[in-house]
């Protein structure tokens, strides 16, 4: 039976690999985000990632790239130490972008007509104001971009989606930078992949031995050099890690 | 013999990259302030119509990918296809889902993609079989919006980016109001503390000593982890919370 159109067998499997090609330098992250700043009248910006998987409580968010100017006051450290706690729950339910407000009302984030779309963070903590988005792309490379004013911030929908739209496909080319560094000198073979897939799936090394037409001690020499290849203690946690790599389903 | 239907196209030979908003449909100021209105209520339909018809679609279909290997329409968020053309796509959907690794997942959101139906599908009249599709996350749950479109018309993917993203503002609000009950408060917190450390490559011993509880319990944990997830083994429990974002 032949499959319908005019659709090469090749192109299903470039999807990830022009991805990654097209993914941006590290130099050019900064500008872009200065290129949001901008558009959204904000002064500073600071991208936040997720470090740590987990337990809500084993979780953090860290400064990735930032640009804080002295004036706005208070810096990326005393925002997460003031509304983390915060935009880690929220990375876990939804995707709505996040204002607050400065303690004095010289400083405010203000979003008229797109308010039913944004969440107040409440608690007035800190001594300037700005908007948050989340970016949630899956088991790895979350965050949230912030972006702050010392003074006023009128935001429009359009501007504040458009802004969001932009942090999403940055978070993305972030973290597909960090992974063409990680891509590890020795990677896994073919063998070892197939193992841990098969294990990942329910099978214990006799089947898995059964399945490849191996003995059960050759399959587990497999899976222990994948496990210290991923760098993990045993092949629970390498099949954890190998899932979160992409190197299998 | 397996055949592909859901192969992702590279591109669209022939039709335009971006085309202007189609004419006589709403201007975005428009469209967000329609939306406003509704978005209030909860009513995931509404918001999806309202972002179908600015983005130029006929038809849409809100999947969750929690869902989708499993059998059953629980899959289906919110829809307006026939009910028929969604039986037809639901086996492809999720074998289309399992080809891709979670990184591709991560660097793929709001990325529209067009894919053709199955050749035996039926669709409406005038609608193209292609369909466009882009997944999004609202908190640990990944959906996808599907999108069939009249023929002849091309959708612009700056607009189908918006759409995915509002998409996923109007399940946000209205997920708070408990739509659905996320599949992990099917697993305890105890349970879901005892994946993460045996993810981390932990003995049931070292966290017996971490949690301060005896090993049998951890075991017990454990045993109604892989009970409730229907799963035989450790490995495939941690594989299973790793794939669903539990851990």
């Amino acid at each position: 039976m032949a499959y319908s159109g005019d659709i090469s067998e090749k192109g299903r499997f470039e999807m990830p690999a022009v991805q990654l090609s097209k993914a941006a330098s590290r130099s050019d992250v900064f500008p872009r985000l200065l290129a949001i700043q901008k558009a959204l009248k904000a002064r500073s910006f600071s991208a936040l990632r997720v470090a740590g998987v987990g337990m809500p409580g084993r979780r953090k968010l860290e400064s990735h790239v930032e640009n804080w100017d002295p004036v706005v006051g208070g810096g990326s450290s005393a925002f997460i130490a003031a509304y983390g706690e915060l935009l880690l729950q929220h990375l876990d339910a939804s995707l709505l972008p996040l204002v607050w407000n400065a303690q004095s009302g010289d400083s405010f984030a203000d979003v008229s007509d797109f308010a039913p779309f944004i969440v107040q963070m409440k608690p007035r903590l800190l001594s300037n104001s700005g908007i948050a988005f989340p970016v949630r792309l899956g088991a790895v490379g979350n965050g949230i971009v912030i972006f702050a004013t010392n003074s006023g911030m009128d935001l429009s929908g359009e501007a504040i989606l458009d802004a969001h739209g932009r942090c999403c496909k940055l978070m993305m080319d972030i973290l597909a930078l960090e992974e063409r560094r990680l891509t590890p000198s020795d990677a896994l073979s073919d063998r070892e992949i197939a193992c841990l897939q098969l294990a990942g799936d329910g099978r214990i090394s006799e089947e898995i031995a059964d399945k490849l037409g191996l003995s059960v001690h050759t399959v587990n020499a497999y899976l222990g050099s994948a496990t210290i290849k991923l760098d993990s203690v045993n092949r629970i946690q390498a099949i954890a890690k190998a899932i979160r790599l992409g190197y299998i389903h | 013999m397996e055949v592909d239907y859901l192969r992702e196209e590279p591109e669209r030979p022939g039709l335009p990259v971006d085309v202007r908003a189609p004419t006589g449909g709403p201007t975005r100021e428009q469209m967000i302030a329609r939306l406003s209105m509704v978005a209030g209520s909860g009513n995931i339909g509404a918001g999806l119509r309202i972002l179908t018809e600015y983005v130029g679609a006929s038809l849409y279909l809100l999947a969750r990918y929690d869902l989708v290997q499993e059998a059953g329409l629980d899959f289906v968020v919110c829809s307006n296809w026939p009910f028929d053309l969604v039986r037809r796509v639901e086996a492809e959907l999720a074998t289309a889902y399992a080809r891709t690794t979670e990184l591709d997942k991560c660097q793929s959101l709001l990325q529209p993609k067009f894919a053709l139906l199955p050749d035996d599908a039926e669709v409406p009249a005038g609608v193209d079989r292609h369909f466009c599709s882009l997944t999004f996350n609202v908190g640990r749950t990944r959906l996808a919006l599907l999108m069939l479109f009249p023929v002849d018309i091309a959708l612009s993917p700056d607009r189908l980016r918006e759409v995915g993203l509002l998409a996923g503002y109007c399940v946000s609000l209205s997920a708070s109001r408990g739509q659905k009950t996320d599949r992990e408060f099917e697993l305890t917190d105890r349970e879901l503390e005892c994946l993460y450390w045996i993810a981390e490559g932990k003995t049931s011993d070292e966290i017996a000593m971490i949690l301060g509880i005896s090993r049998n319990t951890i075991n017990n944990y454990i045993t109604s982890v892989m009970r409730k997830t229907a799963t035989k083994t450790r490995s495939e429990a941690i594989a299973y919370a790793v794939r669903n974002n539990l851990v």
